[in-house]
């Protein structure tokens, strides 16, 4: 095997949640290399398409720095969004002999996802700025002129959802009907619903849909995003806590009402 | 075609091996032919809780290899009819438990025996998915505590997707829970979670609670599995939890803190 399977993960950037997935390379063998990114787009297809890629050499550290470039390139050839390096020796070294093309260095946390926030460092990422801005700027658009095809079905989940599963409805909701436990992680480009106790984390509109919202029947979660835009538990009162809560996000501040 | 049980934590330590054989001894007392196998290769210790360490030739891995045939690994109990146990070698590690070789030997065992059990690993890792993997069935062992709870609500979630049963289209294997280590008294000083607040968490069906109890470690020490000291309260509840396996109803026992009289709440400090 030449890469890891594909991890999803939400990380903090610049203040905001964003949603990269993160391509660990064990092989710099060109051939090898074009086989395992073919091979990372069918097992996860609807993960991979336009989602920001932060690519980590740190296993191939020793393969030397033209092999290293070459795989950077050959990640951007394939048409994968590269918005990082992995912060380590391979990136350290890239950058020292020659910064120019190269995505920022970024320090990811560990694997799987769910966990601590790992936190941008290093250089501001720039596209990732940039990626940000848009997507707010194209839910202005839609708040504007009524809904756009931004989702399209919603998923349902009718299993409890357990420490360490992810689930991502990208395009559409997503529909709970069980518990979601602590150490879980639901994410949605649409709304998410979870008819049951929300004790894990939960990001709703992760591609930029700043109207999208989250309900659940009791709250006690991790963690709600929305658009971009967090809370952690730390901040989430005791009052805000409990029964049939809905959480939406103004202007920049996510609410918590009871509905 | 036996019946495979895993019985699974997650975390290290809460009561996996101390339940693998009492589960697997009750059953084989009510007359039903079972193994257990030792899947934590390199720490075995299985064989010290069933008192059969200073008969082991060989062992499970052995088997995989081709070094022993089943029959020469698989050790008969001496006091309970219907039993064998297969244990795990001490000096390989968890590599060694390939998915053709568990396969394999599984589907030979699974001609002889009614239950297989088996014992898993701590951890998420090779070790219990391997001892998961071909379950029809698991027994997911729980301490009342935050930490005990939220790892077996991983284990929970890999079984949902981990299983042979699943991979070929089919549900989910059923799992249920097994509370170990409950010390009601402190559950009423606000020390652990109680039954309720597990349940609640884990959201699965209750197979049993198995009381905080000395009489484990006397067992262990004994080599004895503590489902065969049926004077002692780990014993009965252990018992219980068979008959609810096999799907008698029992009410729970062993629950409720002892109700101090007047005398003890006066002087009890
Ligand atoms: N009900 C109980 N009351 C008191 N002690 C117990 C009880 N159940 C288990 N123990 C003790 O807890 C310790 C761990 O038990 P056991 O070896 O069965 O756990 P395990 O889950 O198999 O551990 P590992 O993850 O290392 O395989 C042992 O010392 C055992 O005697
Ligand atoms: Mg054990």
């Amino acid at each position: 095997m030449s890469a890891s399977p594909s991890s999803v993960q939400a990380v903090e950037l610049k203040g905001r949640m964003l949603l990269v997935s993160v391509l660990r390379v064990y092989d710099t063998e060109p051939q090898n290399l074009s086989m395992m990114l073919a091979a990372r787009r069918d097992e996860a297809p609807e993960l991979m398409r336009d989602m920001p890629i932060v690519l980590d050499l740190e296993p191939v550290a020793e393969a030397g720095e033209a092999a290293l470039r070459e795989v950077v390139e050959r990640v951007r050839a394939e048409g994968f969004r590269l918005i990082g390096l992995q912060d380590g020796e391979a990136a350290r070294a890239l950058e020292s002999a020659d910064a120019t093309g190269l995505p920022p260095r970024l320090s990811m946390g560990g694997r799987g996802g769910s966990g601590e926030l790992p936190l941008g460092e290093g250089r501001a990422p720039r596209e990732t700025a940039d990626q940000g801005a848009s997507g707010e700027a194209s839910a202005a658009t839609q708040s504007a002129s009524g809904p756009v095809a931004v989702h399209s079905a919603t998923r349902v989940v009718d299993q409890p959802v357990r420490s360490g599963q992810q689930i991502y409805a990208r395009g559409g909701d997503l529909l709970v009907t069980a518990p979601v436990s602590a150490g879980a992680e639901l994410l949605a480009d649409g709304n998410i619903t979870v008819l049951g106790p929300l004790r894990g984390r939960a990001l709703a509109g992760v591609r930029g849909l700043v109207t999208a919202r989250i309900f659940c029947r009791r709250l006690e979660a991790e963690l709600l995003s929305i658009g971009g835009h967090y809370r952690i538990a730390e901040d989430i009162t005791e009052a805000e806590r409990g029964d049939n809560r809905l959480v939406t996000l103004a202007g920049e501040s996510i609410n918590i009402t009871e509905s | 075609m036996a019946r495979i049980v895993v019985v699974t934590s997650g975390k290290g330590g809460v009561g996996k091996t101390t339940t693998s054989a009492a589960i697997a001894t009750g059953l084989a007392l009510r007359g039903h032919r079972t193994a257990v196998i030792d899947f934590d290769v390199g720490l075995r210790n299985l064989d010290l809780i069933m008192g059969c360490e200073r008969r082991v030739v060989y062992d499970f891995v052995n088997v995989i290899n081709g070094d022993a045939n089943l029959k020469q690994a698989l050790i008969r109990d001496k006091r309970v009819d219907n039993l064998h146990i297969l244990p795990a070698s001490q000096t390989r590690d968890k590599d060694a438990l390939t998915e053709d070789g568990v396969e394999r030997v599984l589907g030979e065992m699974a001609e002889e025996f009614d239950y297989i059990v088996c014992d898993s690993p701590a951890g998420i890792e090779r070790g219990a998915l391997m001892a998961a993997y071909h379950a029809d069935e698991a027994i997911v062992v729980t301490n009342p505590e935050v930490s005990s709870v939220r790892d077996s609500d991983r284990i929970l979630g890999i079984l949902a997707s981990k299983t042979r049963q699943v991979e070929q289209g089919g549900d989910p294997i059923p799992g249920r829970l097994l509370l170990t280590r409950y010390s009601p008294e402190r559950v009423e000083r606000g020390e652990m979670l109680s039954i309720e607040d597990v349940g609640e968490i884990l959201a699965i069906d209750l197979l049993g609670v198995i009381p905080e109890s000395q009489a484990v470690l006397n067992a262990s020490n004994a080599g004895q599995p503590v489902v065969m000291d049926m004077e002692s309260d780990a014993g009965q509840a252990y018992d219980d939890a068979v008959a609810r396996f096999l799907g008698e109803s029992r009410p729970l026992r062993f629950v409720d803190a002892p109700k101090r009289g007047l005398f003890g709440r006066l002087f009890g400090g």
